[in-house]
């Protein structure tokens, strides 16, 4: 029963979610859309960005990188033929003469993102340790290089520019639903089991049998797939892309909203990726008032520093905390109970 | 974005539909982009403003437009970054009413906001973006107010071989910006087609601190007669200075990117000597409304303009205002109109025409002196 009613609960939550999508498009003013946007679009990078720094224990900052990589590869394709030819003169003809259509330039983004993951992927974690932290942090450097130097395929460090507006709510708001699906399907699936066992004592996983390194692999392709998508629908929300719109920065600050909502927490991640984002957006004013560029990032890291002091684990730790039942908590609080504790037994 | 779009377009024909008392009362709506509160940018985008809402302010205490309706400009900053032009750019095509923006005096950021006023159909006039390949590029709703790279480079490719005498020449080139590289290809075009030879093409990043390894390079070519350093307001400074305390002499050339006091308060007296910019005329033009921008400006800000990029503000908020008044109505798709018709607009930095189809006009180039951080004219080339 418990079960039916979970997924009652995720359709109801999924259809409110579609009808405020819905209101929102039509009455808010452009401003307050472009931050209920970038909410969406931070939710899917924090939300799979728990895929390998919650659920498998890895600690990867590539993100970046693979926005970059998707938002080139969705921007390359989506270009009309008239403007590449005068942007970007070095494409193969096949790319330059065909304009491809914007979900199918979104799934090539995100696949050429899981490509260069795999690649990446196939000989650093294979070993012990934090060397993917390096190696993705590397990575977003090379990725910024090549797209700085690559000067006839991506027009070097002037970026992309004027791209279409394609982006709207409605297809964050799709790609946001697609990623929580997926993984709380992980999570809650063998192969989420096994990223968990990694995570927790690795040669156990290994003496019983996991494939550490095939599993390693898919949680940081899978990471990277959803982070080209986002980067792809970023620089449709934003119409540009520059090899600098991705820094190390936006790293530390998706790594902040995993960590402050819980590693391993679907639901933290995203709560966690939401607020964050509302309240740099709502700390600008203050910061224009006071003169002081850069206190909200001052403000984040003593954030930080009080969540890892007081609670290590972030908010919500391994939980995924029940919030339609919270909402409709007053008499019937039984059902809540056991909601909650079904799924903080991981 | 559909319903955007058709609120501008009702409230379009709603501004058409109405009576003319009732048009009266409401303001014309203009937006200004401009990098207000940081970078270089903002040492020419911040004097551009105060032209265009000076100009506003004069077309206001004359009576308005259309029966008097007043001008009212809204100033949004992009703070130096591509994704706040773009997203401002978004802001101020979906207020209600509005009619045309202007702004930017960089090409790199005209590319990031003009293409959103095209899909809306919407004119937009650059102050200061000089790439002439701009209208290609955007669409048939971008005009310059201001001379294309091309005349600018040629003037001094011509300057610098034919009076100063170089022959030799070394170019350095901000590759991060399509206004530097632009101009350098000109420069070089125009430079080796009269018989000059360049001797090293150079580049760097706008965020560089460090030009030592430029500046070795520079050394390593004893033949230089001149360093052509294309750079926006960023680096004009850094670049000026790092080259002097290196001892070289050589002069120092480059495009109005230099026409900002950053060339002059970054190197200091001493080293900011022997440099010669290209920038839009103004200085030494002795019409009516030049002198009328200068004695007004000075009463306005209460001191003269900082640099000509003040009068292409001044420039082109005048030449949307003149196709308004042509247009005889404030709907865009007129108002584009009458700005493709626009034969002789009496500006400030030079009379405005869009011939042949051209949304480049074709306007006098200054060239300027620095003599211990002192800038002066030298002379006025018309093309």
């Amino acid at each position: 029963m418990g079960r039916r009613a979970s997924w009652l609960g995720a359709l109801v939550a999924a259809v409110t979610g579609a009808v405020l999508v819905y209101a929102a498009s039509a009455a808010l003013n452009p401003y307050l859309l472009s931050i209920i946007a970038f909410v969406g679009i931070n939710v899917i990078l924090a939300v799979s960005l728990n895929i390998t720094n919650g659920f498998t224990g890895l600690f990867s900052l590539g993100h970046p990188a693979f926005m970059t990589i998707g938002g080139y590869v969705t921007a390359i394709l989506i270009l009309s033929p008239a403007r590449k030819s005068h942007l970007l003169p070095d494409l193969p003809s096949w790319i330059a003469h065909r304009q491809w259509p914007f979900l199918a330039s979104l799934l090539a983004g995100g696949l050429v993102a899981t490509l260069v993951a795999v690649i990446v992927g196939f000989p650093v974690l294979r070993l012990r340790g934090h060397y993917l932290a390096v190696a993705t942090l590397g990575l977003i450097f090379i990725i910024q290089g090549l797209a700085i130097n690559l000067d006839g395929y991506t027009r070097g460090a002037l970026g992309l520019n004027g791209l279409p507006e394609l982006t709207n709510l409605w297809w964050i708001y799709g790609w946001m639903l697609l990623t929580l699906y997926v993984c709380w399907k992980l999570k809650h699936s063998s192969l989420g089991r096994t990223m968990l066992a990694i995570r927790e004592n690795e040669l156990a996983a290994a003496c019983l049998g996991v494939r550490i390194t095939r599993t390693r692999i898919l949680a940081f392709a899978l990471g990277a797939f959803f982070a080209g998508v986002a980067g792809g629908l970023w620089a449709h929300l934003v119409t540009l892309v520059t090899p600098s719109s991705f820094s190390f920065l936006f790293a530390f600050q998706l790594v902040v909203m995993v960590v402050l909502g819980g590693s391993g927490s679907i639901t933290g991640a995203a709560l966690a990726a939401a607020a964050l984002t509302v309240a740099t957006e709502a700390l600008h004013p203050v910061e224009e008032a006071l003169n002081l560029f850069g206190a909200s990032q001052l403000l984040l890291a003593v954030a930080v520093l009080l969540v890892l002091i007081y609670r290590p684990k972030g908010l919500f730790g391994m939980a995924e905390p029940d919030l339609l039942a919270w909402i409709g908590k007053s008499p019937g609080r039984q059902p809540t109970h056991t909601g909650l504790k079904r799924q903080t037994e991981v | 974005m559909k319903t955007i779009l058709a609120k501008v377009m009702a409230a379009a024909v709603g501004l058409l539909a109405v009576a003319p008392a009732a048009e009266a009362a409401d303001p014309i709506k203009i937006v200004a982009l401009y990098n207000l509160s940081a970078g270089g940018l903002a040492s020419i985008d911040g004097p551009s403003l105060n032209g265009a809402k000076l100009k506003a302010k004069e077309i206001n205490d004359a009576g308005g437009l259309l029966g008097g309706r007043t001008i009212e400009v809204t100033a949004i900053d992009t703070k130096n970054d591509l994704k706040d032009a773009a997203t401002g750019a978004k802001r101020a095509v979906s207020m209600d009413g509005i009619v045309a923006g202007v702004g930017h005096s960089d090409t790199t950021f005209a590319l990031a906001s003009a293409p959103l006023f095209q899909d809306k159909g919407l004119p937009f006039v650059t102050s200061g973006a000089t790439s002439p390949d701009l209208p290609d590029m955007v669409g048939g709703e971008m005009f310059l107010a201001c001379f294309g790279d091309d005349v600018q480079a040629h003037a001094m490719a011509e300057y610098a071989y034919k009076t100063l005498g170089v022959h030799n020449i070394v170019i350095w080139t901000d590759n991060a910006m399509d206004y530097t590289k632009g101009l350098s290809k000109y420069f070089q075009d125009r430079f080796t087609q009269l018989g000059g030879k360049v001797l090293l093409n150079d580049i760097y990043m706008t965020d560089d601190k460090d030009f030592s390894a430029l500046v070795s390079r520079l050394k390593a070519n004893p033949d230089a007669q001149a360093v052509f350093a294309s750079s926006g307001p960023d680096t004009a400074g850094i670049i000026i200075k790092q080259i002097r305390e290196a001892g070289i002499k050589l002069p120092i050339l480059g495009g109005d990117g230099y026409d900002t006091d950053l060339v002059s308060t970054v190197p200091g007296p001493d080293l900011s000597d022997d440099v010669y910019f290209t920038t839009h005329a103004y200085v030494g033009l002795d019409t009516g409304v030049a002198n009328t921008f200068r004695t007004s400006y000075q009463k306005a800000y209460g001191n003269p303009p900082e640099n000509a990029f003040a009068a292409l503000g001044y420039d082109a908020l005048g030449l949307v205002a003149d196709a308004i008044k042509r247009a005889g109505s404030t709907d865009p798709a007129a108002v584009t109109k009458a700005l493709n018709a626009t034969t002789a607009y009496p500006a400030v930095t030079g009379d405005i025409a869009f011939k042949n189809g051209s949304r480049v006009p074709s306007k006098p180039v200054a060239i300027m002196y620095v003599d211990h951080a002192k800038v002066n004219l030298k002379s006025t080339v018309t093309p």
